[in-house]
């Protein structure tokens, strides 16, 4: 890790933290109004982890693209990107952050316990389709992810009007109806970007690896988490799968994506997507 | 209840649980190893576990992807997908149809979520509103009185569009399959190929296509610069001659392709030129020997009736008195070689380049150390309907979800004494967005009036 890329890193990880903590005591101590003051600090966040992303680039040439820690940096930035963006777009949605800020926070501190070493971009890495592919990844994971943070806020507001007294912390939420359409409209931005990911990540590995789809694990699971969501979208479209059910799939949808950029390579070896030549 | 089957066979339930069933098996392929894919690791699971990969084996678990009943699956979801195709087809085709049956009450008619009337000023008249909609690109048919718009009318193609990128997908895909050539070729610096199927890598076995010919590419490898930077492989330049004299560049991620043949960059090597002399001078025989010795394990060569265990340093360095590599950068390339005669070692020195190792009235000299590199030759047809396939299903995607319909009828009428837009629209997924586009449509509408007012 570069000195500063460092620095940024942990204030980072410690503004999610903190932020992290006042989304959560919103919620459970009825306080709304802490969350845009949290938002601040979760948009402070996201400045000193674009810093470290640009202390990386200064020190290694290129962007944090491959390996579980560039993985946790890159993907977390982009994810925060996303809430930032929607709750800047709609102050209803800034409390989206109470599903996407701790996942962030857990991303970076198992990024932090890999190898964040700085090395030059592989050979393997050095190409257009890398852009294309990845960026399109990132955007998927961002948006699968606020899908799933969606679907958070959708139960507990659920669960909160069916008490018969609701949690003043929802009320800055939009109505259910329209949250259950935001599921829905992140898991399909997740899907065409994801589509797009697939495709090109084929036309890259015809050039790289000699196929354009060899079975490799990160590919199958990439395979299996795009069938989950397009699964998904037909459960909503064709069977009108809504609401509470819907809210839960794209929770649970979310491990598909999880395992496809951290668990593959955890539990088998055998990876093409393993790009650190070391 | 053949009827009851096709029914149940052109259902999106069936396509669920064969999507479903599909996923599970991609997923079961994961944990076990496959045969073709991970061929070492299969075999050394079956040596310590031959039962449980016999039982295995039997079921197609350990060549899943191509086991009869993923085949099965597949052949299944096509057949689903051709039915969903074959009857939804009529649907869109009338859905994209405009025809005037579809203009109606919008106070009365059923399907439409979104209702609503506008106070119109006075000179707004119909003709103006239709031009407004025309303007917020709506198809619209009718006239004041009474109107049907329609915006991304033709959005339902797209869904064929997606589903038929499937079929293209599947026919590239099996065309590549049918026609493929895979062989690994081993080639040093200045070795020329001349597409003989002899010159392919015994192990693996070159892989012979079902349709066509293995590949005819000819080329001499003029020149091979890897490029090493911390430890990490920065990229490689191999440079080609073709047999009209064209020079061609091969890197990582740029293979040199012709005739539907990929020449992939793999693997690469040191062919180190090694002479052997007696003690008064006599030159015994050289060569140049293909060394695989670059994943720092030694390697074996033979040459004027001796054998040699070659160890590589790329960066030599003695730490600690032991032999090391200080990177993987070619600075100082340095091989640790041990002799032996008839299994018997008889010697063993380090020889730098343009250096020598001298044993038992012998010398062993190093003159050059050009590189080898390892192609992955792959040759198959098909792709361009295999890209097409992908490109399609982007699009379809894209204007699927992205370009939604959005339906609206309306009329201009008198209400409680007040001329009105009366309003019902309705679009497809996404009901609250399009209700807001809605109403910022028909107020702007509205409103176009009041600034002509102005």
């Amino acid at each position: 890790m570069a000195y500063w890329e460092m620095i940024f890193y942990l204030i980072a990880m410690v503004a999610y933290a903190l932020s992290g903590g006042g989304l959560i005591y919103s919620f459970v101590f009825k306080n709304p109004k802490v969350v845009s003051k949290v938002t601040l600090l979760v948009a402070f966040g996201f400045l000193a982890q674009t810093i470290a992303i640009g202390a990386r680039f200064n020190a290694t040439g290129h962007l944090p693209w491959s390996g579980h820690y560039e993985y946790a940096l890159m993907g977390g930035w982009f994810i925060i990107a996303g809430t930032l963006f929607v709750g800047w777009q709609n102050k209803q949605l800034q409390g989206l952050a109470v599903g996407t800020v701790p996942l962030v926070l857990i991303m970076l501190g198992y990024g932090y316990m890999q190898n964040p070493a700085l090395t030059p971009m592989a050979a393997s890495l050095k190409t257009v389709w890398l852009y294309i592919h990845v960026y399109f990844a990132w955007l998927s994971f961002g948006a699968y992810s606020l899908a799933m943070a969606s679907g958070v806020v959708f139960l507990l507001k659920q669960k909160s009007e069916a008490l018969g007294v609701p949690n003043p912390a929802y009320e800055r939420f939009p109505s259910l109806g329209r949250l259950d359409e935001l599921i829905f409209r992140y898991v399909v931005f997740g899907f065409i970007t994801d589509t797009i990911m697939i495709t090109a990540g084929g036309i890259w590995a015809k050039d790289l690896w000699g196929n354009y789809w060899a079975w490799d694990p990160v590919e199958t699971w990439s395979l299996i988490s795009w069938l989950t969501y397009g699964i998904t979208i037909h459960l909503r479209v064709t069977f009108g799968w809504r609401e509470k059910r819907l809210a839960w799939l794209a929770i649970a949808a979310l491990s598909s994506v999880i395992i496809c950029f951290f668990g593959v390579n955890l539990v088998v070896n055998t990876s093409l997507h393993v790009f650190q030549v070391r | 209840m053949f009827k009851k089957l096709i029914k149940y066979l052109s259902s999106l339930r069936f396509t669920i649980l064969l999507i479903s069933l599909l996923g599970l098996i991609f997923a079961i392929g994961l944990w076990v190893p496959q045969k073709r894919l991970l061929k070492t690791i299969y075999l050394e699971w079956q040596r310590n576990s031959p039962s449980l990969v016999a039982f295995l084996d039997a079921l197609g678990l350990t060549t899943i992807y191509t086991s009869p009943i993923t085949i099965t699956l597949w052949l299944l979801f096509f057949l689903n997908l051709s039915l969903v195709l074959w009857q939804r087809w009529p649907v869109i085709k009338s859905r994209i149809t405009l025809a005037d049956a579809k203009i109606a009450d919008p106070v009365t008619v059923g399907g439409y979520p979104f209702r609503s009337s506008y106070p119109l000023p006075g000179d707004l008249d119909g003709e103006k509103i239709i031009g407004l909609l025309r303007k917020n690109r709506y198809t619209v048919l009718g006239d004041a009185t009474g109107f049907y718009g329609v915006k991304n009318r033709l959005a339902p193609i797209a869904f064929m569009l997606f589903h038929l990128s499937f079929f293209l997908i599947l026919l590239g895909g099996m065309i590549s399959v049918y026609t493929e050539f895979i062989g690994y070729l081993d080639l040093a610096q200045g070795e020329s190929f001349q597409g003989e199927l002899s010159r392919y890598n015994e192990s693996p076995q070159p892989k012979m296509p079902e349709i066509g010919s293995p590949p005819s590419a000819s080329f001499t490898v003029k020149s091979i610069v890897p490029r090493v930077v911390q430890n990490t492989p920065t990229g490689i330049s191999v440079l080609l001659v073709d047999s009209s004299g064209k020079t061609h560049e091969v890197d990582i991620n740029r293979p040199y392709t012709t005739e539907h043949t990929s020449f992939v960059f793999k693997h690469l090597g040191v062919s180190p030129l090694f002479a052997i002399k007696e003690a008064s001078g006599v030159e015994i025989e050289r060569a140049y020997v293909k060394l695989d010795v670059l994943q720092r394990r030694p390697d074996r060569f033979a040459l004027g009736g001796f054998t040699y265990t070659a160890t590589f340093y790329p960066d030599y360095v003695l730490d600690n008195g032991k032999r090391a590599t200080r990177s993987m950068e070619f600075n100082n390339p340095v091989f640790f070689i041990a002799v032996e005669r008839e299994g018997k070692k008889i010697a063993e020195g380090l020889v730098p380049k343009n250096g020598a190792l001298e044993f038992a009235g012998y010398r062993l000299e190093m003159r050059d150390m050009p590189f080898w590199v390892r192609f992955y030759v792959v040759k198959q047809r098909g792709l361009s309907i295999l890209y097409a396939g992908f490109a399609l299903a982007t699009i379809g995607v894209i204007w699927r979800l992205l370009f939604y319909r959005r339906e609206i009828v309306g009329a201009v009428r008198e209400q409680d004494g007040v001329r009105c837009l009366v309003v019902a629209g309705r679009s497809e997924y996404y009901k609250s967005l399009a209700e807001d586009e809605f109403v910022k449509l028909f107020n702007g509408i509205a409103g176009e009036g009041l600034k002509a007012e102005g």
